[in-house]
Parts: structure tokens; C-alpha cells; sequence
């Protein structure tokens, strides 16, 4: 039940790149979003570090937040960081069990940045980037 | 044989053409080879690098986007692996990710050559392919790539090598076997040929219809045309030879002399003929030369010039020379000079001797009249003309021509023969040739005729004197076969310059004049040349010249005479009597041109046309029904040939005239002249029915006899005799005699010339029937001769016996 409706609320609602407000950023651009969450500068504007975080990997919103920001499906990005994890030297985005447990860090951690269905957004948490469908 | 050095030889050259070609070829191939290959296989080396890149491309994607260094230097080690590749250069964004060299390269040929230009590829990021994320520099291997090329190289060359060597051996061994070798076969067969025996070159087997062939059939050809032009070589000379071998013979032995002289006019070569025309001995010939002039030639000048004149002009030049002989006459040469260069001339020479003699005897004979031994006509013409430029100078005298001809001498040539009659005329002639002194000219002109000039002698008195004395030493008799002949001459004198205006035929011509007068006048005389008597030739010859004129422009007429019958007393014709209607003299009577006409012969036209103009009339008369006669003249000359018969009838019959009414009148004399062929005429116009009168009737000879044997249709009386015969008692009874046998004969009687009526009936008295005369009418144009007609009864009226 669940799963099904994700899946249609992923195919129809916007996605928003979500940061804590009091990170200070009031919007980021596609390329800084992608930088961030492909492992390229975990930095924010300000200069902050970035924390990206991924939805479960099994969450159909994350494959969504892929498709609609690089146009890639799982598989590749999978690929993508498959190549990198072998150097070491940048990590895939951390992998939350949850959506409740993105939200929670990205309440608490600071720097922590991730991706929610527009609906899901909440105080403090700030939209710096929307992917609409 | 030529000893072929084997540099020289096809082989040879040929060899050492497709070396230096072959050699020049194979570098020029391997290096185009060489070349292709090179910038082929960097073309495939930079081709595969690509395609390497192109494996690497993903990855080198991520790592740059990532700056992943590790991965960067994992994926250049990768790229390594390839032998091809020498170094390889990763950069993302600024910074260089990683440098890898290949260790194990070999070095560069040359150490400071700068490496091949590196391959650049530029690296996207995965995510956005618009965003270049770093760059990829691959510097390929060049060594390597240069390294296999040398050995390739080394390999297509050895192969180039060995196939050209192939090749030019295999031309070479063509060459030996289809070239060479049939050329040293032919060339062998032509050293070993005889052509003139008929030896043929054979081709060499197998190269039968080749170029080789075709040389050698050139070659045989060319023996052929060889062979024919020495056999036409040998029959040339083997002819020449002949032909020189006749030459000789001819030289030898021809009767012509013939040598050649230098230009020192030294004899240097002559026949036998012309040491014997020049009677060289020949033991004076091998001793010292003999020069042409030196020969005995009776005039060396005349020699001399001609010789210069042959070496002047280079062309031949002949002449006649006399050459001496001792003991002997002269002989003559003609002697004809050919220059045949360098100053030497040829010359043939001939005996013309006897030519000369007869040469000189007929000049003689010209002038000579070979009877006599005088002076012929021409010979005399020569002299005459060399008197007269004589004395036709001032201060000169004069001469005389006398011309003597004996009268009658055909008698004697008829009597006694041509030989009798020459031998009185060389008697003659010497008898002549006494009479005048030897410096005087005589001469026959011809038959009896000749001709003596006397020097100095011009007065008339010296001359008769002469003359005279010729006359005198031609009259005692000829003596031919002991019989006396005797013989008149008449002679004919002309006098220079007297009696001659223009020169020596002039003066010939008057003396002729003179003769003829004296031989007119009976002969036997002595007639000088009177101009009286040129004048009167002259004037017959203009009256000749008129006649001529007048028969061309028609100027005759014809008059009618009436006839009257005085028995009937009619008109019964009239006789046709001409007139010569003169421009300038007017009517010209007959007496002043008939004898002319008589004499020139020219009386045989005018009676034609008198003859044709009388038909015509009768014609007339025929077509009007008028029944009268024509009587038309005849002369003695028309007789027989003037008037043929034929032509009579012919005229006639075309005017469709009846012979009855047309009379011929002929005169005694007719009957006189030649009996036989003037009886056959007489007889055969007679038979054809045309009435024959005799005119003027007892004027000559008048012979009663001639009557009987010449049957003519009427007499006419002459009118001498009718004239008188009333007051002349001998007339009368003349004319009546002549009436009364003419009755006994049965042939009617005209009398001319009646003038009064008393003649008429005098006449009438003696039975004479038939009348003409001025009693009764002159001769009348035919438009009065008409009118005339009507008065014949008023005019006999007083004419009735009383």
C-alpha cells in the first residue's frame, strides 16, 4: 500500500533538495547539487561541508531524485560510484533507512542535505533546489 | 669481319638501360611505397588510439569528474598496456591528475626530436555532456610504429629487387634470343653471300613474317636491284667497249680527215685519211711536231682567220681551202673546225675538188650557151649591165645592142632536123663572131636569135655599118650535108643611152621591140628602135587592159542589122554586130578592138557573150512569136577551140533557141587556115542544124573551090562589090557571077552593103534574094530595130522594077 502510493506521489509531486535553515543557504543550483551528491565538492556556498543524503536505496523517490536531476537510472549511478568506491577517494552519499530518518538528519546533523517530496518539507528544514516533474 | 667489343654490344646495352631504369624505378616506387605506408600507418595507429580512447572514455569521464587521481592513474597504466602508446597525460580541470611514461621505450632516433604530438581527447562529465571536466593526452608511440615500417621497407625492397632482377633478365634473354641472335645469323649469311651467284639470305626460323623477316627480304630485294644494276653496268660498258672499238674502225678508216690540234696549233692526233689527204709522210710524224699552218695550204691567212674565229666565237666554222700540191692542180678542202675546249680544236676536212670543178662549170655553164660556146641570155643581161653602169658615167660614150634573128629558121628546123639546124646555127656563129672586134660582146639568146654588143659605137651611121656588114656575112649559103641553104636575118638595133631610160633589160627590151618591127615589115631588115613604136605597144596594151576591163564590167552591146528578103519584102533577121559602149570614148566601133581582141585571145569571151546575148534575144523573139533570124560573127581564132560546138548547142538549147534561126558567120579566111579541124567543126554545127554564112564574100581568096568542099548555107557579098555595081560594069558582073553559081550550088545569096534603091533593084535583077544595108538601116539597138520593121514597105516602094 505503501509502496504503491510512494510511487505514484513520487511520479507527481516535486522533489526538493532540502537543508537545515540554519545552514544558510538560500538556494542551491542544479550543478551544486549534483557536485554534492556525486561526490565532486561536498561544499556548500558558504563553505560549509555538504552531507548528501540518499533515500533507501529500494525508495522509488530516489530514483526519481536521480532521474530528474542527471537523467540517470539506478544502474548507472550505481556504476558511477562503483568506479570511485575502488580509488577511495569520495564516498556515495550516506544511505538513510528512512524517510523519517532523513528528515532527522537533516534536523540534526549539520551540513547534512537531502531530497523529499515537496509535501514532506517542514520547519526548520528549508527547500534550496525543487525538480519538479 | 668487325670484332664487336662487348661494350657495344645490344645485350649490353640493353642490359645496362634496365639496370639504370630498373634501379631508378625501384627506388622511386619504394620511396611513393614507403611514404604511403608511413602516413597510412600513423593514420591507423592514431585510428586505433581513438578507438583506444574511446574504451577508456567512460572512466576517464568519472574519474575527472570526480578528480579521482587513482582512478586516473589505474585507467593511464591501462592505456599503457598498449605497446602503442608512449606516455599518457590526465588533467581535470586545472590540475594534473596523473603523468604516465612508458619506461620500456626505446629511444627516439634522435634523442632532441620532440615527441609526436600528443592525442587529445577532451573528458565530459557524465552527467552533463556540455561540461568538459579535464583532458586526456596520449602520445603514441611513434619508435614503434617507425620501427615496423623499417622492416617493411627492408622487405619490399628485397622483393622489388628480386622481381626487377627477374624482369631484366627476362628481357635480357628476349633480346639474345629474338634480336641478337637472328641478327648474327643474318649478318653471318650475308658475309658468307655471294649475290651475282644467286645467293639468297635465308630468315632465321620463326622469324619468317617478323621485322627480321622483312629485313631480310629487304636485303634480298636490295641484291636483286644490285645484281640488275651491275649486269646493266656490264652490258653498259661491254656496248661502250663496242661502240669505241666501231669509233676506232670508223676514225680509221673513213675517207674524211680528221685531227685535233692544241692550242699551239700543233697537230696532236689524225687519222689515216687525212695523212693522205695532206700527204704527211709518216716518218716525219714521231720526229718534231707539225703545225696546221705550216701544211701547204695555198692561203695559211684564210687558215689563220678561221682558226681564230673558232677559238673566238666556241662554235664550229667551216670554209673551203685550197691546198698546194706539187706537180699537181690545187686540191680543195672543206675544212670544218669544231673548239673542243682548253683551246684545242678538232677539224675534219674533205676533198671537195671535184665538187669545186663542177662548181666552177655550171657558173660557166650559166653563162654560157653550151651550143655555141657564146654568151647565153644571161650571160648577156650580166654584161649589158655592166655597160650600161659603164657608160651611164659622165664623159662616157656609148654603146649599141643588135639583136639578129634569122626569119624562117623553124623551116629549116622542120626540113632538115634539130641537129642540122644547130650545126648552120654554130656556123652562124662564128660567122658572126668575125664581124665584130674581140673587146665586143656576142651572145645567143635562144633558138636563132642573138645578140651583139658593140663598145663605143652610138651613132646610127657606125651602127647601119655594122649592121650592114652582118647582114652581108650571113647571106652567102649555109652549107648542111653539101646542099646550099640560104638564109634572111632581120635585125633589131637599140642604142645606149639613147634609147633607154631604165638600164640594161630597157635596152634589151627596145632592141626586141625593133626586131619584132623588122620581122612585121617582112624581114631581111634592119630596123633601128624607133620610140614611136614603144608608144604604139604601149597603146595596145592599154587597149588590152580595157578590154580585159570591159568583158569584166559588161560594157559590150550588140547592134541588129536588118536582113531584108527582097522577094518578099520582109524583114526576115538581121545580123548581130557588137559595140564597145566606152565610158569615156562612147560607141566604140569593132574595127578599132576586134583585131586586138583577135590577137590576145580575148576574142573567145566577147563571143561567148555576143553568142549568149543573141540566144537570149532569139529567146525573145521566140516567146513574142516573132519569126526572125540571128546571124552572130566568128572569128578565125574562135575556130575550133574559141567556140566549141558543144558550148554552141548547149547555149541554145538552154535558151531554148531552134538552130535554124540562129547563123554563124564566118570569113574566108577560116576556110584557109587548118582544113581538118575547121571542116569538123563546120560539119558538126551544120548537122545540128545551125546555118553557116560566108562573110565578106570575094574579098580574098575567094576560091569558087572552097565552096565545094566546105558546105556553107549563104554567101554574103562584100560590099566593095555592091558598092559599084551600078556604075562599075566589072561589079556587076562580078556580083552577078557570083549570084549564078551560088544558085547553081543552091546557096542563097545576101548582099551587103546596099545603100540606094538603085543597088536594090539591081540586085532584084540578078535574082539576088536577101539584102542589108544603110539602104535599109544602120546596125540598130534592138529598141529601134523594132521600129524599124514597119517601114520596109514605104522604103521598097521606088525600088519596083519600072
Amino acid at each position: 500500500m505503501l509502496t504503491l502510493a510512494s510511487s505514484v506521489i513520487a511520479n507527481e509531486t516535486s522533489l526538493v533538495v532540502a537543508i537545515h535553515v540554519s545552514a544558510g543557504v538560500e538556494t542551491l543550483t542544479r550543478d551544486q547539487v549534483i557536485n554534492i551528491f556525486l561526490g565532486r565538492f561536498r561544499q556548500l556556498p558558504n563553505g560549509h561541508l555538504a552531507i548528501p543524503i540518499d533515500q533507501d536505496s529500494d525508495h522509488p523517490i530516489r530514483a526519481e531524485f536521480y532521474r530528474r536531476l542527471v537523467g540517470k537510472n539506478p544502474a548507472e549511478i550505481h556504476a558511477y560510484w562503483a568506479r570511485l568506491i575502488f580509488s577511495g577517494k569520495t564516498t556515495p552519499p550516506r544511505e538513510a533507512e528512512s524517510e523519517e530518518q532523513i528528515i532527522q538528519w537533516l534536523m540534526t546533523e549539520p551540513g547534512a542535505i537531502g531530497y523529499l517530496p515537496a509535501d514532506r518539507l517542514r520547519e526548520p528544514l528549508k527547500a534550496v533546489f525543487t525538480l519538479d516533474p | 669481319m668487325h670484332k664487336l667489343s662487348w661494350h657495344r654490344s645490344i645485350l649490353f646495352r640493353t642490359a645496362s638501360v634496365l639496370v639504370v631504369l630498373f634501379l631508378f624505378l625501384g627506388v622511386f616506387a619504394l620511396t611513393v611505397t614507403f611514404k604511403l605506408n608511413q602516413s597510412r600507418a600513423e593514420e591507423e595507429s592514431i585510428a586505433r588510439l581513438d578507438q583506444l580512447l574511446d574504451t577508456v572514455e567512460s572512466t576517464a569521464s568519472v574519474a575527472c569528474f570526480a578528480k579521482d587521481d587513482v582512478l586516473a592513474t589505474e585507467l593511464a597504466n591501462g592505456l599503457l598496456k598498449n605497446a602503442e602508446v608512449l606516455a599518457v597525460d590526465i588533467f581535470a580541470g586545472g590540475e594534473k591528475l596523473t603523468a604516465r611514461r612508458r619506461t620500456d621505450a626505446p629511444l627516439p632516433m634522435t634523442s632532441d626530436a620532440p615527441d609526436e604530438p600528443p592525442l587529445i581527447r577532451d573528458v565530459f562529465s557524465p552527467f552533463s555532456p556540455n561540461l568538459r571536466v579535464g583532458q586526456i593526452r596520449l602520445t603514441p608511440n611513434r619508435a614503434l610504429i617507425e620501427q615496423s615500417m623499417r622492416s617493411e621497407l627492408r622487405l619490399a625492397t628485397i622483393q622489388t629487387a628480386i622481381e626487377l632482377a627477374l624482369v631484366a633478365l627476362a628481357v635480357v634473354a628476349v633480346v639474345l634470343l629474338q634480336v641478337v641472335r637472328p641478327i648474327k645469323q643474318i649478318s653471318d649469311g650475308l658475309h658468307g653471300m655471294d649475290a651475282t651467284r644467286g645467293d639468297r639470305l635465308t630468315a632465321p626460323s620463326h622469324h619468317k613474317s617478323s621485322e627480321i623477316g622483312f629485313l631480310v627480304e629487304d636485303v634480298n630485294l636490295l641484291a636483286d636491284d644490285l645484281v640488275r644494276a651491275l649486269d646493266k653496268e656490264r652490258n653498259l660498258r661491254i656496248q661502250r667497249e663496242m661502240d669505241e672499238r666501231r669509233y676506232h674502225a670508223i676514225f680509221q678508216n673513213v675517207e674524211t680527215g680528221i685531227f685535233i690540234i692544241d692550242r699551239e696549233g700543233v697537230l696532236i692526233s689524225w687519222n689515216p685519211a687525212f695523212e693522205r689527204l695532206m700527204q704527211l709522210s709518216i716518218a716525219t710524224q714521231p720526229e718534231q711536231p707539225i703545225a696546221l699552218l705550216d701544211l701547204d695550204w695555198k692561203e695559211p691567212i684564210a687558215l689563220a682567220e678561221i682558226l681564230l674565229n673558232c677559238l673566238n666565237s666556241a662554235s664550229s666554222v667551216s670554209r673551203d681551202l685550197a691546198h698546194q700540191r706539187a706537180n699537181e692542180d690545187d686540191i680543195w678542202f672543206s675544212m670544218v673546225l669544231t673548239p673542243i675546249g682548253n683551246g684545242s680544236i678538232q677539224g675534219v676536212i674533205h676533198d671537195i675538188t671535184e665538187h669545186k670543178q663542177a662548181e666552177e662549170s655550171a657558173k660557166r655553164l650559166a653563162v654560157t650557151d653550151p651550143l655555141t660556146g657564146l654568151a647565153n641570155r644571161i650571160g648577156l643581161e650580166r654584161r649589158l649591165a655592166d655597160l650600161v653602169e659603164h657608160y651611164g658615167q659622165p664623159h662616157a660614150f656609148g654603146f649599141s645592142l643588135i639583136l639578129v634573128d634569122f626569119d624562117d629558121f623553124t623551116r629549116i628546123n622542120d626540113s632538115y632536123g634539130l641537129a642540122l639546124g644547130d650545126d648552120i646555127l654554130k656556123e652562124a656563129a662564128s660567122r658572126l663572131s668575125a664581124c665584130i672586134k674581140n673587146t665586143d660582146l656576142i651572145a645567143r639568146l635562144g633558138a636563132d636569135q642573138f645578140a651583139i654588143a658593140l663598145s663605143n659605137i652610138y651613132s646610127g651611121l657606125d651602127i647601119e655599118c655594122v649592121a650592114k656588114r652582118i647582114q652581108q656575112r650571113l647571106q652567102p649559103p649555109f652549107f648542111v650535108t653539101g646542099s646550099p641553104v640560104l638564109l634572111h636575118a632581120s635585125l633589131g638595133i637599140a642604142i645606149y643611152p639613147q634609147d633607154s631610160n631604165e638600164g640594161a633589160s630597157d635596152l634589151l627590151h627596145h632592141a626586141e621591140l625593133a626586131l619584132a618591127h623588122a620581122k612585121d615589115k617582112g624581114g631581111n631588115l634592119i630596123q633601128f628602135f624607133d620610140p614611136l613604136l614603144a608608144l604604139a605597144i604601149e597603146e595596145r596594151r592599154h587597149l588590152e587592159s580595157e578590154l580585159r576591163r570591159a568583158i569584166r564590167e559588161h560594157e559590150f552591146v550588140l547592134y541588129y542589122q536588118p536582113i531584108v528578103d527582097l522577094v518578099e519584102d520582109t524583114l526576115v533577121g538581121a545580123e548581130a554586130l557588137i559595140r564597145w559602149r566606152h565610158p569615156e570614148r562612147g560607141l566604140v566601133p569593132p574595127d578599132d578592138f576586134i583585131p586586138l581582141a583577135e590577137e590576145s585571145g580575148l576574142i573567145g569571151e566577147i563571143g561567148l557573150w555576143a553568142l549568149e546575148v543573141a540566144s537570149e534575144q532569139l529567146a525573145k523573139w521566140r516567146a513574142q512569136a516573132i519569126q526572125l533570124y540571128l546571124s552572130v560573127n566568128v572569128s578565125a581564132r574562135q575556130i575550133p577551140d574559141g567556140l566549141p560546138p558543144e558550148t554552141l548547142f548547149e547555149t541554145a538549147r538552154r535558151h531554148g533557141c531552134a538552130p535554124q534561126s540562129l547563123a554563124l558567120e564566118i570569113t574566108e579566111g577560116v576556110l584557109l587556115s587548118d582544113f581538118g579541124s575547121t571542116a569538123q567543126w563546120l560539119s558538126k554545127i551544120r548537122e545540128q542544124g545551125f546555118p553557116v554564112y560566108l562573110d565578106d564574100f570575094g574579098t580574098g581568096y575567094s576560091s569558087l573551090s572552097y565552096l565545094k568542099r566546105f558546105a556553107v548555107d549563104r554567101l554574103k557579098i562584100d560590099k566593095s562589090f555592091v558598092r559599084d555595081i551600078a556604075t562599075n560594069a566589072s561589079d556587076r558582073a562580078l556580083v552577078e557571077a557570083i549570084i549564078a553559081m551560088a544558085k547553081s550550088l543552091g546557096i542563097e545569096v545576101v548582099a551587103e552593103g546596099v545603100e540606094d534603091a538603085e543597088h536594090v533593084r539591081l540586085l532584084r535583077g540578078m535574082g539576088c534574094r536577101y539584102a542589108q544595108g544603110y539602104f535599109f538601116s544602120r546596125p540598130l539597138p534592138i529598141d529601134a530595130f523594132y521600129a524599124f520593121r514597119d517601114r520596109i514597105p514605104l522604103l521598097l516602094r521606088n525600088t519596083e522594077e519600072h
